[in-house]
This record gives C-alpha cells, structure tokens and sequence, in this order.
C-alpha cells in the first residue's frame, strides 16, 4: 500500500517512513504543503499522513483545498495540537481520523489500513474473494485455508486488485500502488508479479483487460 | 489587622473619644475661669453694696448682738465678716470677725490671707466720721460656687463618654462595612478567580484601592494566561521529538535490515538530545520570565563570545563552514556571564544551522560611539520582512524548519538583550548576504 507521509520533522519524518516501510507500505515523505498538495493532487496513494504545522502550506489548508477539488483519498491527520476545537476543526475540515503525537506505529499503520479499507468500501480488514483470503495487517493470503507465500510485490499488487475487485486497474496505477520514489521499475514488473500470482493461486484469479490492465473479477457468490 | 487593639475601628474609637475629652477639658477650664470671672463681679458687687449699706447705716449704736445673731442662723455666716472702725478703734464687727482690722487698705477690694484662709475684702471710707467699713468675705466660698457649677456641667459629660465610645464604635463599624465586604469577597474567592471585584456602594476612598486590586488582578490574570500558553506550547514542542523518538525506536524494531537499524537507533539518540536540547532551552526561558534579575557582575564581552564560538567550531567544521572572529582584546560590558553565553550561543547556533555547508559565519564585537557591540553575520539565506517580524515569536521558525531548531532560540536572545538593556538590530548582512544581527550594549 503506497502512502503519503507530509511531515516537516526530520526525525519524526525520517522514524515513520523507516517504521511504515517495516510494516509493509511505500512511504513517499514530503516536508512541506506545497508538495503534500502537489503529490496528492497527482493521486498515487492509497492514504496521506499529514502534519498540520506544515511550513509553506498549513496543513488544515491543504486539506481543504483537496476536499473542495473533490478528492477523496483517505486522511490521517498527525498533530501535536491535541485541543477539542483543533480536533473538531481537523475532522471538518475533511480528515478521516485524527491523531495526536506521539503515536504507535502499530496502531498509526493499523489505521491507515482501516481508513483504506473503508475508502473501498470493506467492512472488514480481512478481504475475501473467490476462495482466496488476504490479512492486510498480518501480510498473509490463503488459498482454499491453505497459506500461500508470496513476495512484498506479489502481496502488494494482489491487495491492490481485491480492494477493488471488479475495477479495472491500469498498469500505471498499479505501479503507482506498488512502487514510493526513487525505485526503479522495470517495464513488464506487472505483468511479471501477475505471471507469478496466477501461477500461485490460479489463473483466472487475475484477468487481463486486453490494452487497458488487469483485473480481479467479482466473487459469482458474493454478487 | 490582627489584635483588635490594632484595628482601624479600635484606633478610631480611641482617637475620636480621646479628642473629644481633651475639647471638653478645654472647654471646661475656659468655662470654669469665665464662671470665676462672672462670680467674682457679682459677689465683689454685693461685697461693696453691703458696705455701703453699713457706712449708711453706721450710727454708733450697738449692732453687734443683733448682726451677730443675725448671721449666725445662715450656715454661710463664717464666710462673711464685717469690721466698723473709727479711726483705728473697731467700735462694731461681726462675730467671726477678727478683733484686727482686717485689711490696712483706706478703700476699695483688696485680698488678704489672716491664718491661713484666703479673704476678699472691701473697704468702704466714711470722710465724716472718719471711719472704715470693711466687708470681707472667704475666697473658698467663691471657689465652692464654681466648682459646684462645673460639676454640673462635668458629670453629664463624663457619663456621655462612654456611650459616645459605642456611638462611634458602632458608626465606624458601619462606616467601614464596605471594606469588611472587600474582606470576605477576597476571603472567599478562588485563587483562579481573577476577574475584578466589585464592593456595592463602595466609598471613593475605596475605589483607589479597589482599581488597584483590579488592576493587580488582571495583570496577574495575564501573567497566568502567558504562563499558561507557554507550558501548552511546550507541551505542543516537545510531542514532536517525543513523538520522533518513539517513531524512530519503533523502527528500529521493525526495520529487519542492519543499517536501517543502526540508523534508526542513531536518529532515535539524536532526538534524545534535541529533546533535553529543547528542555534546557525551556527552563532558560522560564528563569528568564520568572521575573527574577540575575546578579550582573563587569564582563569581558570578547572572552566571552570567544568561549562560545570554540563550543560551536565542531559543529560549523562538521559543515565546512568557516567560523571567523574580529574583536579588540577586550570590551568591558555589565551582564549576566550565563545569560549572555546563552544569548550568544544562540546567535551562533543559528548561523550554523540556517547556513549552508561551506558559508562563511563571521561574528565581530567592536566599540561604536562608547557602546559594546556584537554583530553576528551569515552567509545564509536571511529572512524576509515577515519572518523577521515574527523572530522571536515562541517556536516560531523562520525558515529551513527541517533544522532542528527549538524556536525558542529568538525568544530567548530578545529576553536576554532585554534584562540587559541591550538593542538587537536585524538586517541583511551587505557582506555575507545572509541574516546580519547587531547587538547594541548600552553605553
């Protein structure tokens, strides 16, 4: 999962990405609000974790501005102000869920999924579909209850495609989800992480839309 | 205001009674020589009647018998005493009367004292006979009228004082009872409480006093809301390295790879120090606001920057910034040693730390127009107008806010320039094109 850390702290910055990419996610860290803006407005993450005290942009305004251009991308507002009123202003404003330094790891990526998972529509943190099961926050897939391992990539691309099951996500995008800055990304890396899931849990797990991408077909018993 | 003795009503009572006893003595020693006056008049007049009446009478006949027994049947009959010579020869007195004339005077009043009593006497001259009468009479009897008259002014008056105490007891009690009302409202009031205090129908003498105590109240009222605000915002400061700390432990507990690892433990050891960096910062600003003046002692300005900037050499050659200093061997200021090692420091911090690697930093001290001045310059990017109107501000910070700085730094140098008089001038440095600060000491 590839999300946007706004923090201007060097060390608070610095300590989330390293801990966030631990967990599991691609961490993309910007400084300042302009940049938040800049990068969420290109709509490449799957969440933002941003800071209010943002030098350039205040964070609050970011925020705001995004709402009103009618982006919906789920936001985790990460503060030192803890006041009632900062708080009711930070959720009006248009933020998913509101957070007060110093925060858990654990709890900070467990959020984050949720708010993912709710942005998708998932009640539940556990996805399912067709026989395949996926722990987003234990990182494990199953197959008919049996565990399938598979790499970071294959993991990340696969829950990428079962958040938006019956969506046709294109190449790009799923590059996007898989892949923070500054990495490398051979040109066939998709088509060879779904090569690989196919062969683990079967080849109709994954559909090719010929031209436009790939995509998880929806459960028959579930539609 | 502790032993009643002490007490404005007890002292007022006190006065008030005291005052008015020592107008009524006045008043009766002023009345008691005007009864004297007006008595003496009148019995000197019936003195000198009665002797006229006597030399009219004076026949030769015997009255001795007869005034004598006359005389005696009046209880005051001692007190008066008639003498009718002719010549020297007494030929008629009253029966007290001694057998002497009583006085040598040939007319008029005179005063005479015939064993040990105090006489008044009158003497009238007959020409024809050549005769004297002398009517006398004791001077006592004169003093018991007056007394008598004084002590019936006296006793009515001593019998008022003491319900004039009461009286003015309880008017005074009455008279105060706006200030017993400031008492209990103050008694009964939450030290939280800071908003003005209102005494109904306060007396004017009162209300400088209670616009006094408003007006400590809403200083104090102000002071908490700084203290207040300050220990929110350092609260709100130090969540961030706390929180920096705490993120970059939990990756190193996460993080599987050995250098990411090492990294995170470093970053996690860093933000130890900026924490305890910022802590120390905070309690210098809270002994600078405490209102407390540090002992000023005659400083070596120059010994003094120089010891500060052979701390911070490390950190600016970690940089590859060229740290320079010009100064006469010395420049004699009054201040703090502490306070102005502090101020200095954090001018330099900020030089290092807002400057990019390799910028020159140069601090200069020197004499202008008989003051001590430190300037501190930079080659780094300076400050627009309005972050240098915002300098200062408690963690505020200008520009790079990725430096670990505490924005309490500025706070600080203006708190310390303050206690020591000191003018802080900030402008764009004409030779390094950086931030250019000028401390002026007073002259």
């Amino acid at each position: 999962m590839r999300i946007l850390l706004a923090e201007d702290d060097k060390l608070l910055g610095d300590g989330l990405r390293a801990g966030l990419r631990g967990l599991g996610f691609q961490v993309d860290w910007v400084r300042d609000g302009v940049a938040a803006e800049r990068e969420l407005r290109a709509q490449a993450h799957a969440a933002v974790v941003l800071d209010l005290g943002l030098p350039h942009r205040d964070g609050l305004e970011v925020l705001s501005t995004l709402r009103r251009e009618g982006h919906a991308i789920p936001v985790l507002v990460l503060t030192a102000r803890d006041a009632i009123g900062e708080r009711i202003r930070g959720l009006d404003s248009g933020a998913d869920d509101y957070v007060v330094k110093p925060v858990d790891l654990h709890e900070l990526a467990a959020r984050l999924r949720a708010l993912v998972r709710r942005a998708h529509g998932q009640p539940r943190d556990r996805l399912q579909s067709r026989g395949l099961a996926l722990d987003p926050a234990a990182r494990r897939v199953e197959r008919d209850g049996h565990p399938v391992a598979l790499s970071a990539r294959e993991f990340d691309l696969l829950h990428a495609l079962m958040l938006n099951v019956g969506r046709v996500l294109s190449r790009e995008q799923l590059e996007q989800h898989l892949y923070s800055w500054g990495r490398e990304v051979d040109s066939n890396a998709i088509e060879v992480h779904v090569h690989h899931l196919r062969r683990k849990l079967g080849p109709r797990t994954i559909q090719t839309v010929r031209g436009i991408g790939y995509v998880m077909p929806v459960d028959p018993a579930v539609a | 205001m502790t032993s009643p003795s002490a007490s404005l009503r007890g002292r007022m009572t006190l006065l008030v009674v005291a005052m008015t006893g020592v107008v009524w003595v006045c008043a009766s020693i002023a009345m008691w020589m005007d009864t004297r006056h007006e008595l003496d008049e009148l019995l000197d007049a019936h003195l000198s009647q009665a002797a006229s009446f006597l030399v009219i009478r004076q026949g030769g006949e015997d009255e001795e018998s007869e005034h004598g027994r006359g005389a005696t049947l009046h209880p005051y009959a001692p007190r008066v005493a008639f003498q009718v010579l002719h010549g020297t020869e007494l030929i008629a007195k009253s029966p007290d009367a001694p057998a002497t004339p009583l006085t040598e005077l040939a007319a008029g009043f005179g005063n005479v004292t015939i064993a040990g009593v105090p006489w008044r006497t009158f003497t009238a001259s007959n020409d024809e006979r050549a005769g004297r009468v002398i009517v006398a009479e004791q001077v006592a009897s004169r003093t018991a009228i007056a007394r008598a008259v004084l002590r019936g002014i006296l006793w009515p008056m001593l019998l008022a004082m003491p319900l004039l105490a009461g009286a003015m007891a309880w008017s005074i009690r009455r008279g105060l009872r706006p200030l017993t009302q400031l008492g209990s409202a103050l008694a009964s009031r939450s030290p939280t409480a800071l908003d003005a205090i209102l005494v109904e129908r306060a007396p004017s003498e009162m209300i400088p006093m209670l616009d006094a105590l408003n007006g400590l109240f809403a200083r104090i009222g102000n002071l908490l809301d700084a203290e207040r605000r300050f220990t929110a915002d350092a609260a709100h400061e130090l969540r961030t390295p706390i929180a920096g700390i705490r993120a970059q432990a939990q990756a190193a507990m996460t993080v599987l790879d050995g250098e990411a690892r090492r990294h995170a433990l470093r970053a996690t050891v860093e933000g130890c120090d900026r924490a305890a960096r910022l802590i120390d910062q905070l309690l210098l600003l809270a002994r600078l606001e405490s209102g407390v003046m540090p002992e000023f002692t005659p400083l070596d300005l120059c010994s003094l920057a120089r010891q500060v900037l052979a701390d911070a050499t490390p950190v600016a050659l970690a940089k590859r910034q060229s740290l320079e200093f010009v100064a006469p061997d010395r420049l004699e200021v009054r201040g703090s040693a502490a306070l102005l090692q502090a101020l200095i420091r954090n001018l330099v911090d900020n030089a290092i730390r807002y400057s990019p690697r390799g910028a020159r930093i140069c601090v200069t001290a020197l004499q202008e127009e008989g003051r001590s001045v430190l300037v501190v310059e930079d080659g780094g990017p300076g400050l627009n107008e309005t972050q240098r109107r915002r300098l200062g501000d408690r963690f505020y910070r200008g520009a790079g806010t990725q430096q670990a700085g505490s924005g309490l730094g500025w706070s600080i140098v203006r708190r310390v320039a303050e206690l020591h008089r000191m003018v802080v001038e900030v402008d764009q440095s004409p030779a390094l094109h950086g931030l250019r600060i000028r401390l002026r000491c007073p002259s």
